[in-house]
């Protein structure tokens, strides 16, 4: 079994369109929520959302949608493509850019592609009301590609001629974890060389809004607060969207290349909670095997971790089911550094898992740990870990991501510093 | 179907009996169709809502070209506006299959019409599209589609055979033919034409156009030409005003071309040309054939001889 490390990242995200500004911004604790027109329009009770800066995908027609210069999309690929496609272009070209690689490596039959999103509803909507008004013969052949989930898999895959492994994930909040540790076994077991991993979300009222009845957004008008994982009267979580591309590469490979990886890509554990459909285990059972399972896959020990970016969503239940079970795994008092990035980001639905995968790469490169920001009094629940409420310089050799979907999936990564 | 969800569509309440039923226009009205035009030259809307009042056919082909300029990609577009008839849809212009159902959907809306797929097939270049629609709109029968013919479809028809055969593969389309012969140079006539040095007699060039103007007679679908001609009974009448420009040898690939000039039955009278690597090889003014069809026909005397024979 060959060593996988992360070679390229890119970015669409509300931190930033760019790593530097991610890293300002996770170093300063500098959020990306605002209070969001569309939503506060619709007077549904959800007022803050958390745009991608340059990108604005909310018109009907995709020939009309605003993105940042440098981004040439054909209109033939605009008209297949949701609005995360834009983003998961965006940010897989800044990928591909920072690893170095050339086109002739892309297509490669040795080089594939695994993304990670739930489809696009908007673009669901849009060509469905079309076909009950006008009916099928109206709508755009390039209705359902455009749709469904696995769209970002067809579009990516024809655009940039990947002719290697290709596939699509859908576990909701878990997608792009299992992405990523299933192209991280892909290139292990020595099938492909090198995948590009990309997650993306559309960010729009059609994605967001159906969480609404579920109850488990922040009702919230500030956004300085609304987003605030561990916080004792958290309320809801604030969603995002956007994309986050990362090359993922055989340890040889990159090595022969001559670049210099972010981390190496240790190993990941999986499990399920087996509990209830959105909601997770109380005591976080299934996250908690995961952990385990992901520790034993790498051959860590507890003790050898130095920071988890924690999942915590910033409601009221899932945070709980994640504190327990890391002190279940860790040991009350004896855990390492903990935070929840989506204090600054929201809750980016499928794309979490490889954004906040991103971050850790990041913090690993640059030797610090991103803070649990917008605390104000800790939940009674988090006593015995050790969140971080501040970001802190501090180099870590090994770093764990958590994240947690419906249906009680949960997939947890292992990054480490390169050998 | 449930009762009630029709209505909740924005349908009626009973179940439609006819597709057009179901079917809303999405540009009903001079706003929605502006609108749905809006990427579209201006000339191409003004003329497609003065259309929807006068229905004047003149106006297609500014309201089509305008539409196919909006779908195609930015640096594509200035060929467009060139508006050639021979602009390849797809070699030229980028346009897929699917890209062609956007524009026939658009084009379908703002004129009022409907289009088949299978019209859409033969559809190859900017003119093939502008004739299609002058003979929809204007209610025409529409345009015939080029017809390939492959080695062994011909040597079926033809009533020339091996060693004598020099068509190998060919394109009819409504009043002229194309089709190629490669000279692979063991043709036994090169031994002796001439002696160690292997030439393709220009009299064979002449046939070789000759047999392509006997498959335009039997396979071509021409208004002159209604009766089926009978194979056994298509002979060489005259030629004129041929000219030969270079010779050809064992390897040279021949493109030849036969155009229907007029048909005074049972003569038929046609124009031919040979090109080489894009050189002209050979013209022939005219060549004219003598044809019967299968259904008995009235033999004129005078040209096929008082007793009857025809000539060879």
């Amino acid at each position: 079994m060959r060593n996988v490390v992360v070679t390229g990242l890119g970015f669409a995200s509300c931190l930033g369109l760019n790593q530097s500004e991610v890293v300002s911004r996770l170093k300063e604790s500098r959020h990306g929520i605002q209070r969001y027109e569309p939503f506060l329009k619709r007077e549904c009770g959800v007022r803050v959302g958390a745009p991608i800066p340059g990108f604005d995908t909310t018109a009907e027609d995709p020939e009309d949608w605003v993105y940042p210069e440098g981004l040439k999309l054909r209109l033939d690929v605009l008209r297949g493509l949701p609005p995360h496609g834009v983003y998961g272009f965006y940010a897989l070209s800044q990928a591909l850019e920072d690893a170095g690689l050339a086109r002739d490596q892309v297509n490669d039959p040795r080089t594939g592609l695994y993304t990670a999103s739930a489809g696009s509803p908007s673009r669901m909507y849009y060509n469905l009301d079309r076909m009950i008004r006008f009916g099928p013969q109206r709508c755009s052949p390039l209705g359902i590609v455009a749709s469904i989930a696995g769209t970002l898999t067809f579009n990516l895959a024809a655009a940039y001629k990947i002719k290697g492994s290709t596939s699509g994930f859908v576990s909701a909040c878990a997608s792009s974890g299992h992405a990523l540790g299933a192209a991280r076994d892909e290139i292990a077991l020595g099938r492909q060389d090198r995948i590009l991993v990309v997650g993306a979300e559309d960010f729009s009222v059609e994605t967001i809004l159906p969480f609404v009845s579920m109850r488990v957004l922040s009702p919230s008008d500030d956004p300085d607060t609304a987003s605030r994982p561990f916080d004792r009267d958290r309320d809801g979580f604030v969603g995002t969207g956007g994309a986050v591309a990362m090359i993922l590469e055989a340890e040889e490979i990159a090595e022969a290349r001559g670049t210099t990886p972010y981390t190496r890509f240790s190993g990941w554990g999986q499990a399920s909670d087996g509990f209830h459909v959105a909601a997770s285990h109380p005591d976080g059972d299934g996250l908690a095997r995961a952990m385990q399972n992901a520790l034993d896959a790498t051959a860590i020990e507890p003790g050898a971790v130095g920071y988890i970016n924690a999942h915590a969503t910033s409601t009221p239940v899932g945070d709980i089911s994640e504190l327990r079970a890391i002190k279940r795994v860790f040991g009350a008092h004896q855990t390492p550094a903990v935070s929840s990035t989506k204090a600054l980001t929201g809750h980016a639905l499928s794309l979490s898992s490889i954004m906040e995968s991103a971050f850790c790469n990041l913090a690993m490169r640059h030797g610090f740990l991103p803070g649990s920001a917008h605390i104000s009094h800790l939940d009674f629940e988090a006593e015995g870990v050790d969140i971080v409420h501040e970001s802190v310089s501090r180099r870590v050799e090994t770093m764990m991501s958590n994240s947690s979907g419906f249906g009680g999936a949960n997939v947890v990564l292992v990054f480490q510093q390169p050998g | 179907m449930e009762p009630g969800l029709w209505s909740r569509c924005g349908l009626r309440d009973s179940p439609p009996n006819h597709q057009s039923d179901l079917i809303l226009k999405t540009t009903a009205n001079e706003t929605e169709l502006r609108d749905a035009l809006k990427r579209c030259p201006p000339q191409t809307i003004e003329a497609a809502v003065a259309y929807r009042q006068n229905k004047d056919w003149e106006l297609v082909p500014t309201i089509v070209l305008g539409i196919i300029e909006r779908f195609v990609e930015p640096e594509v577009r200035p060929t467009v506006r060139e508006n050639n008839d021979s602009t390849r849809l797809f070699e030229d212009l980028g346009i897929d299959s699917l890209l062609m159902v956007e524009i026939i959907m658009l084009v379908e809306e703002t004129l009022d019409i409907s289009i088949e797929n299978e019209e859409l097939r033969g559809l190859r270049t900017l003119g093939d599209i502008k004739s299609y629609l002058d003979c929809k709109i204007r209610g025409l029968p529409l345009p015939q589609k080029q017809k390939s013919l492959g080695f062994e479809e011909i040597a079926a028809v033809m009533p020339q055979q091996h060693p004598f055969l020099f068509l190998q593969e060919s394109r009819l389309n409504h009043d002229y033919a194309e089709g190629s012969y490669r000279i692979n140079g063991d043709e036994a006539f090169l031994e002796g034409h001439f002696k160690d040095n292997p030439i393709f007699p220009a009299s064979i060039m002449l046939e070789a156009l000759g047999q392509l103007a006997v498959l335009f007679l039997l396979r071509g679908q021409n208004e002159m030409l209604q009766e089926q001609v009978d194979p056994g009974r298509i002979f060489f009448f005259g030629c004129d005003g041929v000219r030969c420009h270079r010779v050809c040898r064992p390897g040279d690939f021949l493109h030849l071309k036969v155009k229907l000039k007029k048909v005074h039955p049972p003569l038929a009278f046609f124009e031919g040309s040979i090109q080489c690597n894009g050189e002209r090889v050979a013209f022939a003014e005219e060549i004219a054939l003598t044809f019967a069809t299968t259904a008995p026909a009235a033999v004129d005397e005078k040209i096929h001889g008082s007793n009857g024979t025809h000539l060879p």
